[in-house]
């Protein structure tokens, strides 16, 4: 499905980078690297040159904490958003915020996407992008309250259930105005999840890309790759490259990443390898 | 007047084997405006490669639908080329004739008076260590050689035993005998090796 982003239009076949902006003083992978604007404004620099068609700025980190609220919230993106606006006119800026006010000032500042981690806590946000013609990320959590972590949860099918809880999302964005080009669906990988759970929705990805609509990934670095090869943050982008090609085999099209030139390479190689991207540039026994 | 062309049999000018970038560009460039100043109702002289790419590009522009390999079909309507020699050489000619918007046909064995012809062919596969035959020391001369003969018009005295060792394609070349006229002018559009296997684009007109 042709993917609007805002202010952007891709291809049928265009898989993007959403590089990861963290306006945090505590995120678990950059631990506050960029929480300075500066230094978050040279991390968008960074990420665009390496070819990211999208940012994702978050002001609040996903794993429990500090209580942040929506006007401190704000206060960390809204106006850095404007600013990235205004120097990146050609690139998609996403906010990873689970709260209409926030998605509301932010797309009012310029961003093109809401990414709601959260699986529609707040019930309001499909009526921010819809205002504001943005789109939106439909993320399956199980329902947990957001910025908690998971606890005993189980599904009978967490495929289905991820299929079910995302699509439901996605037709109730749609109903709500927000253009059907513009919803996106993720499976959320660790959040209301145990291992065995996102590895098995990165196994059976190809269910959610048979819905049709547009899937979103993100793999980066998160606990179910260290667990799995039982690593630390920081030792992890080998799983994550592994889990992203999984991923682009079953036809994900949006990559959540730290990781911008690496991911990249590794979706297009997969790409091709499935026939649906030529080569860069073949010669070889061609001469 | 009779207008003959010379076009290299590389496979990279095959929509097939198209990536993002176009690593032959400008030879392409150089071959399709060679094979566009042929005309109309075209012959190709070539090995056997070149008859499957031919078909697709033929296809790609709508004058040519793509069949089994071996068997080419033309639009009647259009001002058609006729098809002769082996397959390989013929598809890169075909490949070109249509992207430069001249269909073409498969037909009988015939005499080349006065059609416009394209013929593929190329010198040696050996001219660097990174050629697809290697560096062999008796390349460059092979095809200095040969590139006077094709200047000349007379390719009577190449060595086609040495050609073959040093993986030149010479089976349309060699037949240019039978195709030039004597007194021509001839034209180079293109010489190089940029992979190690040497090119020319050339046009005789007489």
């Amino acid at each position: 499905m042709t993917l609007k982003l805002g202010r952007h239009e891709f291809a049928d076949d265009a898989t993007l980078m959403m590089a990861i902006v963290n306006r945090t003083p505590d995120s678990f992978y950059d631990q506050g690297a960029t929480w300075a604007e500066d230094k978050a404004f040279d991390r968008v620099a960074l990420v665009v040159e390496q070819g990211a068609e999208i940012v994702d700025i978050g002001g609040i980190k996903a794993a429990p904490g500090v209580e942040i609220g929506p006007d401190e919230e704000k206060s960390r993106v809204v106006d850095f958003v404007a600013r990235v606006r205004e120097t990146y006119p050609g690139l998609v800026i996403s906010v990873d915020t689970w709260r209409a006010e926030v998605g509301r000032a932010a797309c009012a500042a310029g961003a093109d996407v809401l990414n709601d981690a959260w699986g529609g806590a707040d019930p309001e946000l499909v009526d921010a992008a819809a205002e504001h013609d943005a789109a939106i990320i439909c993320t399956h959590t199980g329902g947990v309250t957001p910025r908690t972590r998971p606890y005993r949860i189980e599904y009978d099918d967490v495929v289905a259930a991820a299929i079910a809880d995302t699509v439901a999302y996605a037709e109730r964005a749609i109903a709500a105005g927000v253009d059907p080009r513009s919803v996106v669906i993720d499976p959320a990988h660790d959040f209301g999840k145990n291992t065995f759970h996102s590895l098995e929705l990165t196994r059976r990805l190809g269910e959610m890309v048979a819905t049709g609509y547009p899937v979103l990934v993100s793999l980066s670095n998160k606990d179910f790759v260290g667990e799995t090869l039982d690593l630390p943050v920081g030792e992890r982008l080998t799983g994550t490259l592994a889990a992203t090609a999984v991923s682009a085999l079953a036809g994900a099209r949006v990559y959540r990443v730290h990781e911008v030139i690496e991911t990249r390479q590794v979706v297009d190689m997969v790409n091709t390898i499935a026939g649906r991207r030529p080569p860069r540039r073949a010669i070889r026994g061609l001469q | 007047m009779t207008r003959v062309v010379l076009v290299p049999g590389v496979l990279a000018l095959l929509p097939e084997y198209a990536g993002l970038t176009d690593p032959v560009a400008e030879l392409r460039a150089a071959c399709l405006e060679a094979v566009a100043w042929l005309g109309e109702d075209v012959t190709v002289v070539a090995d056997t490669q070149g008859e499957r790419v031919a078909r697709a590009l033929l296809s790609a522009v709508g004058g040519f639908e793509a069949q089994a390999p071996g068997r080419l079909r033309t639009s009647t309507t259009e001002p058609v080329a006729e098809v002769r020699g082996a397959p390989q050489g013929e598809r890169v000619a075909q490949a070109l004739l249509s992207a430069a918007g001249v269909s073409a046909r498969s037909g009988p064995q015939g005499a080349f008076a006065a059609r416009p012809t394209v013929v593929v062919g190329n010198g040696s596969a050996c001219r660097t260590e990174k050629a697809p035959g290697f560096l062999d020391e008796r390349a460059a001369a092979f095809d200095d050689d040969l590139r006077s003969a094709l200047v000349s018009g007379d390719v009577s005295g190449v060595d086609l035993a040495l050609g073959r060792e040093l993986l030149a394609s010479l089976d349309g070349i060699s037949r240019l005998g039978e195709i030039l006229a004597p007194g021509g002018d001839v034209t180079i559009d293109y010489d190089d090796a940029p992979f190690g296997v040497q090119y020319w684009v050339m046009r005789w007109e007489s």
